[in-house]
């Protein structure tokens, strides 16, 4: 019932959304990118989230499962084929004139790393409210 | 010559004045002192009471004004140090009485 | 030592509590794939009072809309929650303080 695995939780909902956001800014970055050191161009890079339970501090066998986190359970590379488009004088182009380049939508991008920022705005709130309240939980004491 | 005492006469003792026991009930005098008190202890009662049931309407929900109950809560505690304090001046004066020389 | 009012107090804000902790896993799942949101039946907890019950039974929030990818949490209804729970908590902290109060000083005035 302690307030204190609230803020453990808020904390992986940051972290999370922080990841989500790293990733999303490489994508972002490299959606140009025609060259990798594994060979081939760029592959957009997805963040899968799932929800984990929160052991707090204090943990006992009978503690509360009120709390449940959030992680990155994995990351997913596209496995698409990538996008190829016709520029014959580039330093990749293959034998056609083709070059491939990442499948990568930055608009979209953008609105996830929007969607991404507000998530971990939401998370800093909460952390907010929680500490407020357990701060006039202390002030009983006075 | 020996007066004769009569058995008929009855054997009284000189009359004594009757203090008021203190378990008398003064309050039942109107305007006294006693019931002074009394009808202020009720009212740091019921003060108290009505901030207790404000505050159990609003835990319920059924009553969303927070500024109803905050007033009631405070109403009751003023009026309770209200009623400390004037209880220990009346102690102070007793104290005082008590001590006069007569 | 405190009055039945206090408890009421008290159960009031331990509810709160763990409704409050139930928002903060909703708002950090917002975006997990297939999350519910959660939640306690505040009123029913609250009117049924066990002695000793800390965990009150979580349910899934009804009325939701859910998103393409199983996803039901909405953030106004968690943002709304976040700041009523953390009120609510804040005005029966106050009123307990009230109570102790009290009690304090008819102890100390007993004093003299």
């Amino acid at each position: 019932m302690s307030l204190f695995s609230a803020l453990s939780v808020s904390a992986s909902g940051m972290s999370a959304q922080r990841a989500r956001a790293e990733l999303l800014v490489e994508n972002l970055a490299n959606s140009e990118t025609t060259r990798t050191p594994e060979g081939g161009p760029y592959r957009r890079k997805d963040a899968v989230f799932a929800t984990e339970a929160q052991p707090s501090q204090f943990a006992s066998m009978f503690q509360d499962e009120l709390g449940t986190g959030v992680n990155i359970s994995e990351v997913v590379e596209d496995t698409r084929e990538p996008d190829r488009r016709y520029l014959p004088g580039h330093p990749d182009a293959d034998a056609q004139g083709y070059v491939a380049f990442p499948r990568i939508n930055p608009a979209e991008d953008m609105v996830d790393l929007m969607g991404a920022s507000r998530g971990y705005q939401a998370n800093v709130a909460a952390i907010g409210a929680v500490k407020d309240m357990i701060n006039r939980s202390i002030d009983l004491l006075r | 010559m020996p007066i004769p005492i009569h058995a008929s006469l009855p054997i009284t003792s000189p009359a004594i004045p009757q203090i008021p026991t203190p378990t008398a009930r003064p309050a039942s005098v109107p305007g006294s002192f006693g019931e002074l008190f009394r009808s202020s202890i009720q009212q740091v009662q019921g003060f108290q009471q009505s901030a207790h049931q404000q505050v159990e309407q609003f835990l319920s929900g059924e009553t969303e004004d927070l500024h109803k109950v905050a007033l009631a809560t405070q109403q009751a505690e003023l009026s309770f140090d209200l009623f400390l304090q004037v209880r220990n001046k009346v102690v102070q004066a007793y104290q005082e009485v008590m001590r006069m020389q007569i | 030592m405190l009055d039945p009012i206090s408890n009421r107090l008290e159960r009031y804000m331990d509810l709160l509590s763990s409704r409050q902790k139930l928002v903060a896993s909703n708002i950090a799942n917002a975006d997990t794939p297939g999350y519910r949101t959660r939640d306690i039946d505040f009123h029913f907890e609250f009117m049924t009072q066990l002695e000793g019950s800390d965990n009150p039974n979580v349910i899934e929030a009804q009325g939701l809309k859910v998103k393409n990818d199983g996803n039901n949490v909405s953030m106004d209804r968690e943002t709304r929650l976040l700041a009523e729970n953390a009120i609510r908590f804040n005005a029966a902290a106050s009123l307990l303080k009230s109570e102790i109060r009290v009690l304090r000083s008819a102890i100390q005035e007993g004093k003299q």
